[in-house]
């Protein structure tokens, strides 16, 4: 496994960097422009009305959905550059991949394997994608269960689980791959209000833990506890940004604050 | 009543008619599954390959089919090496019925693996899985439990198909019986047939009710 080693501190430091990026659907640009950096071990909260780009950012990140134009950096190597819609920098196929793992995601609908058990859920991609010992990954995955607060459902079908165990399953799965950046695309907008607080806690938790998160949330009170930074999109740009006191506080922008008007 | 050289007759007619159908069934699932694979990809030419391959199947009569590679396909070799050729014709049958159900198969297979939400090979493909790896850890078990009831549906058209076979000079139920009922006048010798057919079909569905359950497991409470 070849790891190019970060050519300078600040390399080191700024765990994911995107510089301009721009997305169309057809003929709607979804991104006009983006840039941001994030920091290692930073928690940072994008907020923003629906239709505002904020998903398809996140998605863009981890090659869900293949940018337009511009450049992502992952811990200061280059992991796609595109212009036009064709790439640029052609990226080892292999080392391509292992950017990809060191981006955990969680989605809005959970999307756990129906027909894998919970335990099955949490191994399936790192015997799969890292070859890992099947024995050691299962402990490892129990680990992961019990600090999500699910290990006693180890060997139910997500079937059998409310949506908030398994957006916690899913949380787990996700660190079983040992990412180095977690990105949440709203993952309590399909729970029940009741539910929301467990995959919260969960949340709160691993920012605790030192991981670095992309949060796109409706929950501005959690980003205002766990943020260390808040951004604010829409109409496919980055509108305002600061800390949780700064942009969702003390708003300057006009439209940062009718939307926060709106939804608090 | 039937004599026992009867019996033995009729059991070795049915004995053929499910081995066809087996063979159809096995080959048609394998090789529908690269056929469905090259309906949904997105490489044009395994697209269009695929698309022909369905289109030529479906479109014409299996009993045609069995024609081509039966009567057709000697004469071709003869016309092409100048020698001759002589098929089998419980191979000419396999060939035929597996080539007509992977059609089959690969259509109902398409729709299993397109019924699979997104969210299933985006979650795969987010966990560093090569679209590969997500297919076949993922979405075609997922397919499994969709399929038991469209595949039973289909082996039991298979099955009563396979009676197409007596055209090639096979001996299978039906033509057995026919043998019977034309010698001797009596028409009883077709209600055996249906019995036969109608014992293999209700086994089937059987199985495949019970497949159907257990598949589903995972998706009940």
């Amino acid at each position: 496994m070849a790891i190019d080693q970060p050519k300078n501190k600040d390399a080191v430091d700024t765990m994911v960097e995107v510089r301009n990026i721009t997305k169309y659907f057809g003929d709607l640009k979804v991104l006009k422009g983006i840039d941001f950096k994030v920091k290692r071990g930073e928690v940072v909260c994008i907020i923003g009305p629906s239709g505002s780009g904020k998903s398809t950012m996140l998605r863009c990140l981890n090659q869900l959905e293949r940018i337009t134009d511009g450049e992502i950096y992952i811990e200061g190597e280059l992991m796609d550059q595109r212009k036009n819609d064709k790439t640029i920098n052609h990226i080892d196929a292999d080392r391509l991949q292992q950017l990809r793992c060191d981006l955990g995601m969680v989605f809005q609908n959970f999307n756990l394997f129906p027909h894998l058990n919970v335990i099955e859920n949490v191994t399936v991609a790192p015997i799969t994608v890292l070859k890992a010992n099947k024995e050691k990954i299962t402990k490892r995955g129990l680990e992961l269960l019990d600090m999500v607060g699910l290990k006693d459902r180890a060997y139910e079908y997500p079937v059998r689980l409310s949506g908030g165990q398994q957006q916690r399953v899913a949380i787990a799965r996700a660190l079983a791959m040992n990412p180095k950046i977690m990105l949440f695309d709203e993952p309590t907008s399909a729970l029940d209000p009741e539910l929301v607080g467990d995959v919260l806690a969960t949340m709160r938790q691993l920012a605790d833990d030192g991981m670095t998160m992309i949060i796109v949330t409706h929950e501005i009170g959690f980003a205002r506890e766990v943020a260390d930074r808040v951004i604010f999109m829409d109409d496919g740009v980055i509108c305002e940004e600061g800390t949780p006191d700064e942009v969702i506080n003390h708003p300057k922008e006009e439209r940062t604050r009718s939307f926060l008007k709106k939804i608090l | 009543m039937l004599t026992s050289t009867q019996g033995w007759a009729i059991f070795h007619g049915s004995i053929l008619t499910v081995e066809i159908a087996l063979v159809a069934v096995f080959f048609g699932v394998i090789l529908g599954i690269i056929v469905a694979l090259g309906r949904i990809s997105k490489n044009k030419i395994a697209n269009a390959l695929s698309w022909f391959y369905v289109w030529f199947f479906r479109g014409t009569p299996l009993l045609l089919q069995l024609f081509m590679v039966y009567f057709a396909v000697p004469i071709i070799y003869l016309n092409v090496t100048g020698s001759t050729l002589v098929i089998d014709p419980m191979l000419c049958a396999f060939v035929t019925f597996s080539l007509n159900s992977t059609a089959y198969m690969a259509e109902i297979i398409r729709a299993a693996i397109e019924s699979i939400p997104e969210g299933q090979m985006e979650a795969a493909k987010a966990l560093g899985m090569s679209y590969h790896q997500a297919m076949r850890k993922i979405i075609i078990p997922q397919t499994f439990k969709r399929l038991v009831a469209p595949l039973g549906n289909e082996l039991i058209m298979l099955l009563k198909d396979t009676s197409l076979v007596s055209t090639i000079a096979l001996f299978d139920v039906l033509r057995t019986v026919k043998t019977m009922a034309s010698s001797t006048g009596n028409w009883v010798y077709y209600l055996y047939a249906a019995a036969i057919y109608l014992f293999l079909t209700t086994v089937l569905q059987v199985i495949f009710d019970k497949l159907e359950k257990r598949f589903g497991a995972y998706e009940k409470r």
